[in-house]
């Protein structure tokens, strides 16, 4: 059964109006603007971006790296649900399924954009190269998808749409499709254990080498960390639960009341929480390894540059040290907090957090790179300036993000009960 | 009464799963360290060094007087629009401040980067060194653009154009066109030395089976050859020199162009020049 759903309302003097629709409308929107942008990049190819020959990754892979993040709680919930069998969260469990389909789709979805050749993105799945970090990071995509979706489509088959409509009756083939694709979610449904592993190593493999992607190229400075792979799993862990515990104050508590007991929300921040603080731990201490323990001219140089054209320090300090701190403890306390409002603003800083490691992760060893020049080195100081065509493009993927996501919170039953098997 | 117990159960449970939490968390931070271990050691499928040719340049920096004749024969022979460049030629400093022009081919690495990289295997070493790319299986990620230290790497951002601008002046078209959105490099002009070699000339030698580069250089700055062969002319020059530097060798990268560094050796047609 399909659970009462409450959708948010806004008073307007006397007249409370229904949000949605107008929402969806505006998503709608978004979407055209950003089908105007994909269109061109498509037709006239990539010059029409603001991307160089020095900057050849920009605001799209950025995007990409970021939406793969807020995709980083369906593994965590994976292992939850399925392997350690801890039953107040599977509700929690499938919305986490869900953004995890959502964060790697819209990643994917963005990256075709970013490719010379869009209609060679099945390349790495037929011409292997296995030493290469992106091939390792497709393959994965690919698979983890592949993953996802054998998640999610016994979710959205629940929905009493496909169960009980009389379409089903009236038209025998549709109806012993959906029969076909039932006993088919059945048996994903109890395999559930096989994907959560699946998923699992998949996803780790695939956040730890996206941080690697970047620290194995020696020749860039900053970019070449040892611990980049472990604060890439890391940042999107507390990133996407933090996601997952915004999302399920609203889907749950908001537009389901009573679905899932306000404990099991409070877990979910908790466990943001405390790998907040450990993702912290674990930056504090590489800042101190590279630029503390250890001197090396190029990265200092590299450092300094940046600080004078961005408050790229800054952002270290107080977007992915102090603030991060706080915002961990405060979630990690949420059991006497009790205080939704407060758990979900400090539930934002861990998702900015991630999002700026990434992005400054990104941007720094192409903003400032190295010179070949063989007696005085220096760093090349690079600009970089998105085009309206990258934003339209962006809006584009954010929009299917935020359109899906709402259609599915509106509509889906994320109900736990599995009781009949 | 039964409140309470239902409480301390509740507790229990949470207690637990908590645990249960923790030890997958840890088991996780063990897997990635595996994981990443394991990535961070990447080196692409090496051909081993048969004794077979290895195509090299050497690049004395003292001939060179910036003149870019090297950029654009390159651009003519390949076709390039003026903003690709596979050749640089900058203006550089020694540490005394002295000013000298740098040009930069491929470096053609035997450890390269952008090989190591490629997710296809679009790009891949040639059994003679040379780093060359398979156009039709690249797909435009530009991967090999970021991890490249040299900057060698030109994306095909635009669409191909008919005839480069440096064409007829500094030679004509010689290769197929790319299409757009793939990325392309210097190759030695590859094309040059497989059909010399099949007419029986010797690379570095005859003009004919020579990268453009080195042909069309006015003061002799650029020599090529066969490294392993040791009558080569870049064997002979790299003899010659007293000493010779590669780019960024810190990056074991083992490039396979070499230079003979500023005022080391002064035989350019400048030689004795401003010095009293």
């Amino acid at each position: 059964m399909l659970p009462d759903i409450h959708c948010p309302t806004i008073k307007l003097g006397k007249r409370s109006i229904v949000v949605f629709p107008y929402w969806i409308g505006l998503l709608i929107l978004g979407l055209l603007f950003g089908l105007v942008g994909a269109f061109i990049v498509l037709r006239d190819g990539l010059h029409v971006t603001g991307l160089s020959n020095a900057i050849p990754w920009g605001l799209w892979i950025s995007i990409d790296l970021s939406a793969i993040a807020m995709g980083g709680s369906a593994f965590v919930f994976g292992v939850i649900v399925y392997i350690l069998r801890i039953k107040r969260f599977e509700a929690i469990g499938k919305l986490a399924v869900l953004l995890g389909f959502l964060g790697y789709s819209t990643a994917g979805m963005v990256l075709l954009f970013d490719l010379g050749r869009p209609l060679r993105f099945w390349h790495p799945v037929v011409y292997w190269q296995p030493h290469s970090l992106l091939w390792e990071v497709t393959m994965c995509v690919v698979l983890y998808l592949s993953v996802l979706m054998a998640e999610l489509l016994p979710i959205v088959l629940e929905h009493p749409l496909f169960k009980t409509h009389p379409w089903l009756t009236r038209y025998k083939a549709l109806g012993s499709l959906m029969e076909r694709a039932h006993s088919f979610a059945h048996s994903l449904h109890k395999a559930g254990p096989v994907l959560a592993v699946a998923g699992l190593t998949l996803s780790l493999l695939h956040q730890a080498s996206l941080g690697a992607t970047y620290s194995v190229l020696a020749g860039r400075g900053i970019w070449f960390n040892q611990s980049a792979p472990v604060q890439f799993v890391f940042s999107a862990m507390s990133g996407g639960i933090a996601l997952l515990f915004i999302t399920s104050v609203f889907v749950f508590r908001v537009m389901r009341p009573g679905t899932v007991s306000d404990s099991a929300i409070y877990d979910v921040a908790r466990l943001t929480g405390g790998i907040t603080l450990l993702l912290t731990y674990l930056r504090v201490w590489d800042w101190a390894v590279t630029n503390y323990y250890s001197f090396d001219r190029e990265v200092f140089l590299q450092t300094q540059i940046l600080d004078t054209i961005a408050p790229y320090s800054l952002t270290f300090w107080l977007g992915q040290a102090l603030l991060p701190v706080i915002a961990g403890s405060v979630l990690l306390a949420a059991k006497s907090i009790k205080n939704f409002r407060y758990l979900m603003l400090a539930a934002v800083i861990p998702i900015l957090a991630a999002i700026i490691t990434r992005w400054n992760y990104n941007f720094a060893g192409l903003i400032a790179s190295i010179s070949y020049d063989p007696f005085t080195p220096g760093i090349i100081l690079n600009s970089y300036t998105p085009t309206w065509v990258e934003f339209s493009v962006g809006t584009l993927v954010i929009c299917y993000w935020l359109l899906a996501f709402s259609l599915a919170a509106r509509y889906l039953p994320f109900s736990s009960g599995h009781d009949h098997h | 009464m039964a409140d309470s117990t239902n409480k301390d159960v509740e507790k229990n449970v949470s207690r637990r799963d908590l645990l249960k939490v923790g030890a997958a968390i840890l088991g996780a931070t063990g897997l990635t360290q595996l994981f990443s271990l394991n990535s961070l050691q990447v080196r692409g499928k090496e051909i081993p060094d048969e004794g077979g040719r290895k195509w090299g340049m050497l690049i004395d920096i003292n001939k060179c007087i910036g003149c870019n004749y090297c950029t654009y024969a390159c651009q003519a022979v390949n076709n390039l629009a003026d903003d690709m460049l596979y050749n640089v030629v900058t203006a550089e400093e020694t540490q005394s401040g002295e000013e000298y022009f740098l040009s930069r081919p491929c470096m053609q690495c035997a450890e390269a980067p952008c090989v190591h990289v490629c997710p296809v295997e679009a790009t891949y070493y040639r059994p003679d060194g040379i780093v060359e790319m398979n156009y039709d299986r690249c797909i435009g990620c530009r991967y090999c653009q970021v991890a490249c230290p040299y900057g060698a790497r030109v994306f095909n951002w635009k669409d191909p154009i008919e005839l480069s601008p440096k064409s007829p002046d500094f030679g004509v078209a010689e290769v197929e066109n790319r299409p757009r959105g793939v990325v392309e490099k210097c190759h030695f002009c590859s094309h040059r030395i497989d059909r010399g070699l099949e007419y029986g000339l010797t690379p570095g030698v005859d003009r004919e089976a020579t990268p453009a580069c080195v042909v069309v250089c006015p003061t002799g700055a650029r020599v090529f050859g066969d490294l392993n062969d040791v009558e080569s002319p870049v064997s002979k020059a790299r003899e010659e020199a007293i000493v010779t530097l590669r780019l960024r060798e810190e990056l074991s990268t083992e490039p396979r162009v070499y230079y003979i560094p500023p005022t080391t050796k002064k035989t350019g047609p400048f030689a004795g020049e401003g010095e009293s």
